[in-house]
């Protein structure tokens, strides 16, 4: 795994500076990581945090300490050439009992440190690659052994096959004709149960998420036009944010805002999230999940939008490469799984059904 | 779940040591495995109104760019740290490790220029704490590998740790304040001493110490702490020294030293094992065979030898010399990249003579220091 995410998706270069950023659980994967950055003649950066350490600053800390960035943080974000980050939770709940307006008040004050990042990857400055490591934590919220979570995490970054990278290119090009294909429509139409949404598209740009940034990966998204959401949508899995739940989330859209939320369970955390600033109502992203290898839910967005057979769309900040202008310390992506009876249209044209592009298109 | 003894260690670090005020800038260094003490620490900074953050480390990386990395990855230093040590108000380096020996087969070369590459950071900190920019303690997370070399189980030695650091007294803090009066008391009385004479198992060694500051250690600048100490004149040290107690530098030991001195320099070194280690570091450079520290050490609770500079240097009954570095705050002119601390047991038979008078034997001074004055002024 350390080969081909430092090979092929950081893509790291003689010379280049790189932070390597995970929880001390994935210890393993980083001395990996670091021995490979070395081989590659680049300069290895660990950032290693200890869970625990966020839950003491959103107890105790005063509105100034949970507004203060780290500048050497902020450095980093400046400086270095590729980021590599590693999900490795020891807890994924561990933030539940956390007053939801503090979480908001941290979160917002990393915004600027997110946008900035977000800023340099589209300028081509900075790459970054955000992948897992499998804990016991991530495998218990997708109702798995360990054992079986690894299999999932690895099969679904072709890691089982004999060359992933070639596997990577393969499906890559998939992913380039669904981008090209979308890339020439104005407004796409959703219809699922609980569900008929109108997305405007046109000018914006189709990104295929081919195994760079995200590992695994397998998507096609883009950032629509802002006042171009209208119409209503149900969210077939739990919105998982910041280590909270949010079951069978249904926003209502008018104009690109959301004008009505509501949640089986979690309505109130939903509520306020959205209320965390401007850009947290608005969508950033509306995308596809074309991964075949990733067929179940297992509460951790970087597998689950990327779905083979679902859509997403995020409430919050949207990628600046997809022309996408909505700013937020927000970025909640939520799913919504058209395997069974789901359509969208595209122009008014029947383009996908039951999870599946129609007429050969990817 | 969390042993409180963690949580009062942290305490006394971040209120007696650092003095850490709201506002100001944490940084706190360590490896992973010293997570136990990190949490606290960061905790208690935080609740302290600090802005705490953990620059943490993963056993086995520094070793993976000794053996693997380029000449340039080796002396790599990151403009990132340099440039982070001016915005910190506070620091606190935890000396933890996971494997105290896993330099051991390392490239020697190999392994010092990375270590002089990360002293540049090191030095960006001494000089703002110098300027007074910065505040720093150093301080130990007890581990498995650290009980080892120390012949405990890690029970046994979080024991000794705690004991040493004096955080099990029901206040620790006013316990460390008594030892500051103390010491400062005994180091205002060792400033006017112009030469020791230190007499002991194969040991007659005169050291001059005239016009000389000593300096009280007592868990400012590291925890535990407990010595008293100053940088000797560099020409002023003659006779032969046996130091009994095995030192360990940078994972290699040296057993039971012996060296002789004429005007300053060491002019004979022997050792039951690790010779040619000591041989070698006594050749680093033109300072190494000078004499930088002079130093007794003055904690009781720290009854045994543990293999590990921070205890040891503190061991009570205990004088010990540094070879290198010396202090120039105290007076001290010698100048080296080594400061190798030997330990010399004057516990079961050891005197000290200050100017001709008998002041120490077997593992104490033998009169309490003259009335101290007020803790505050102590620096």
């Amino acid at each position: 795994m350390a080969d081909v995410v430092v090979g092929f998706c950081a893509d790291v270069r003689e010379g280049d500076l790189v932070t390597l950023e995970s929880t001390a659980l994935a210890a393993p994967m980083l001395k990996a990581l670091y021995r490979r950055v070395l081989e590659a003649g680049a300069q290895p950066l660990v950032r290693i945090s200890l869970e625990g350490m966020t839950e003491s600053l959103l107890e105790y800390g005063n509105d100034e300490q949970l507004g203060w960035v780290n500048p050497a943080r902020e450095d980093d974000i400046e400086t270095v050439d590729v980021r590599i980050a590693l999900l490795a939770p020891g807890n994924t709940r561990r933030l539940s009992n956390v007053d939801p307006a503090r979480q908001a008040r941290a979160d917002r004050s990393n915004e600027r440190l997110r946008n900035r990042y977000l800023e340099r990857a589209a300028a081509g400055e900075l790459r970054w690659v955000l992948t897992a490591y499998p804990t016991e934590a991530s495998a218990q919220d997708a109702s798995m052994s360990l054992a079986q979570y690894e299999d999932f995490v690895y099969g679904s970054a072709f890691l089982d096959d004999p060359d992933p990278v070639a596997r990577w290119h393969e499906f890559g090009e998939r992913l380039d004709r669904v981008a090209a294909f979308l890339a020439t429509k104005r407004e796409l139409r959703v219809v699922a149960e609980g569900t008929d949404l109108r997305v405007v598209t046109e000018d914006r740009t189709w990104i295929p998420s081919k195994g760079r940034e995200n590992f695994p990966d397998g998507e096609v998204f883009t950032g629509p036009v802002e006042t171009g959401v209208e119409g209503e949508i149900r969210f077939t899995y739990p919105g998982v944010f910041n280590a909270r739940e949010v079951d069978d989330v249904r926003l209502r859209f008018e104009a690109g805002e959301v004008v009505e939320a509501t949640a089986a369970r979690g309505q109130e955390f939903l509520r306020e999230m959205i209320a965390m600033d401007e850009g947290a109502k608005r969508v950033g992203e509306f995308a596809f999940g074309l991964n075949d290898g990733v067929q179940m839910f297992t509460r951790n967005t970087l597998f689950d939008e990327k779905i083979g057979g679902t859509i997403h769309l995020a409430l919050g900040t949207a990628y600046p490469e997809t022309g996408g202008l909505n700013r937020s310390a927000l970025h909640w992506d939520l799913i919504c799984d058209l395997r069974s009876g789901g359509e969208v249209f595209a122009d008014g044209e029947l383009v996908y059904r039951d999870g599946k592009f129609l007429n050969g298109v990817g | 779940m969390s042993d409180p003894r963690y949580d009062r260690l942290a305490e006394l670090v971040l209120d007696h040591s650092l003095r850490l005020r709201p506002g100001e800038v944490l940084r706190i260094d360590a490896a992973v495995v010293a997570s136990p003490l990190v949490l606290p620490l960061h905790r208690e900074a935080i609740k302290r109104g600090a802005h705490a953050y953990a620059a943490l480390d993963l056993d086995g990386l520094k070793e993976l760019l000794v053996e693997h990395g380029s000449d340039e990855q080796l002396e790599f230093v990151s403009p990132i740290e340099l440039r982070e040590m001016d915005a910190i108000d506070a620091s606190i380096t935890i000396w933890s490790e996971e494997n105290t020996r896993s330099f051991s087969r390392v490239d020697t070369e190999r392994r010092q220029r990375q270590l002089a590459a990360q002293r540049q950071v090191a030095i960006r900190r001494r000089d703002r704490i110098a300027r007074g920019e910065h505040r720093w303690c150093g301080t130990l997370s007890p581990t498995e590998g650290h009980a080892q070399d120390a012949d405990m189980s890690l029970r046994e030695y979080e024991d000794f740790v705690f004991r040493a650091c004096h955080v099990l007294d029901d206040d620790p803090v006013g316990h460390w304040r008594r030892v500051g009066e103390v010491l400062q008391a005994r180091a205002e009385e060792l400033g006017s001493v112009r030469e020791l004479r230190i007499l002991g198992e194969d040991t007659d060694l005169t050291v001059v110490v005239d016009g000389r500051t000593w300096r009280a250690a007592h868990g400012r600048q590291n925890v535990p702490d407990g010595e008293v100490y100053t940088s000797p004149v560099e020409s002023g040290v003659n006779g032969t020294i046996r130091f009994g107690l095995p030192a360990v530098f940078n994972g290699g030991e040296i057993d039971d030293p012996r060296l002789r001195f004429e005007d300053g320099r060491v002019v004979a070194a022997e050792a039951a094992g690790g010779e040619a280690y000591l041989q070698s570091l006594l050749r680093l450079d033109e300072g190494a065979s000078g004499v930088g520290e002079i130093a007794f050490g003055l904690n009781y609770e720290i009854d045994r030898f543990t293999r590990n500079i921070l205890f040891d240097e503190k061991l009570g009954g205990t004088l010990h010399l540094a070879l290198g570095m010396g202090f120039q705050d105290l007076g001290g002119l010698n100048r080296s990249a080594l400061h190798l601390d030997l330990i010399c047991d004057l516990r079961r038979e050891g005197e000290v003579y200050a100017d001709g008078e008998l002041v120490w034997r077997n593992g104490s001074f033998l009169q309490d220091p003259q009335p101290a004055r007020p803790v505050e002024r102590v620096r």
